[in-house]
């Protein structure tokens, strides 16, 4: 009778452990969410910001190499205003590669997110069929347990390599020739 | 005219690149990631190849041992530019045959600077 007792105490704490899980998965499901929803809004303003940038650029780039093509390059560079024109795009260039960084690296953010959701709402499913024997401990512990691993396997997903464009800015133009 | 390829999955960076190549009066073929520069560069010869590191389906780097294992490229210069700026990367960029390494975001006038001076 007794040993019936603690089997039972010991399967409700085992429910408990496994229901704890399902509130931490389901939890930073949630949380991710919000941070996926906010990456993306930030993308989408980049995106809008830059695509403007770049029809500006494209309007006065094409007219410069248009020029470019139609008289020889000695007869340009002697013109001031090409230069000048010329040195503005480079600007522009070298502040729009920025822009495209900044959102590849926000592409890469999204990314490892996702990745770590989808482990979530894996150990989430795993939680949803009913236990066959829930009066034994040992299968709430298994289910636990495969619901933890699937929950590490999302927190580790923050360390997974991406494709994360560099944040060296101290070696960011530099030149190495072989 | 000297061609060069500019290989890079990202359109705005290519764009870049074109623009500053093309100011200096050189022709631009574009490719967006290796096994696709591998087939242009294949399909139309070309005097110099900038690419990036990392690409979907073929890297920089296996694009340029690719490249040097065809008879045509085995002296053509190939530059990587990269956001990738590590000694160990720059270390197998050379391995690989590369000839120099660029690390983004690029000066315009320091890119031509290199072309030039490569193409020499």
């Amino acid at each position: 009778m007794s040993r019936d007792r603690n089997a039972s105490q010991g399967a409700q704490d085992a429910a408990q452990a496994a229901d704890l899980l399902v509130t931490v998965a389901t939890t930073l499901n949630e949380r991710l969410a919000l941070t996926a929803g906010e990456l993306g809004r930030s993308q989408d303003l980049l995106r809008e910001a830059s695509e403007e940038l770049m029809t500006a650029f494209r309007g006065a780039a094409d007219r410069i190499v248009a020029a470019q093509k139609v008289a020889p390059t000695s007869d340009i560079e002697r013109s001031d205003e090409y230069g000048k024109v010329l040195n503005h795009l480079y600007q522009a260039v070298e502040h729009l590669q920025s822009h495209d960084l900044v959102n590849q690296l926000i592409d890469a953010q999204k990314l490892r997110v996702n990745k770590m959701r989808e482990k979530l709402v894996e150990a989430l499913s795993l939680a949803r069929p009913p236990v066959v024997n829930p009066g034994q401990p040992e299968m709430w512990i298994e289910r636990s347990r495969q619901m933890l691993d699937c929950i590490v396997a999302g927190i580790s997903e923050i360390d997974e390599e991406a494709r994360v464009p560099g944040s060296d800015r101290k070696r960011a133009g530099s030149v190495d020739l072989f | 005219m000297k061609t060069i390829l500019a290989v890079d999955d990202s359109a705005t960076m290519r764009e870049m690149v074109s623009f500053v190549l093309e100011s200096a009066g050189f022709r631009v073929i574009e490719a967006e990631d290796g096994a696709q520069g591998l087939d242009k560069a294949t399909a139309t010869p070309v005097d110099l190849v900038i690419t990036d590191q990392n690409m979907p389906n073929m890297d920089g780097l296996t694009l340029v041992r690719s490249l040097r294992e065809l008879r045509d490229y085995k002296t053509v210069p190939i530059l990587l530019l990269t956001t990738e700026s590590s000694d160990g990367m720059k270390a197998q960029g050379r391995a690989a045959g590369a000839t120099g390494w660029l690390v983004k975001p690029f000066d315009p006038n320091t890119l031509l600077e290199v072309v030039q001076k490569v193409l020499r």
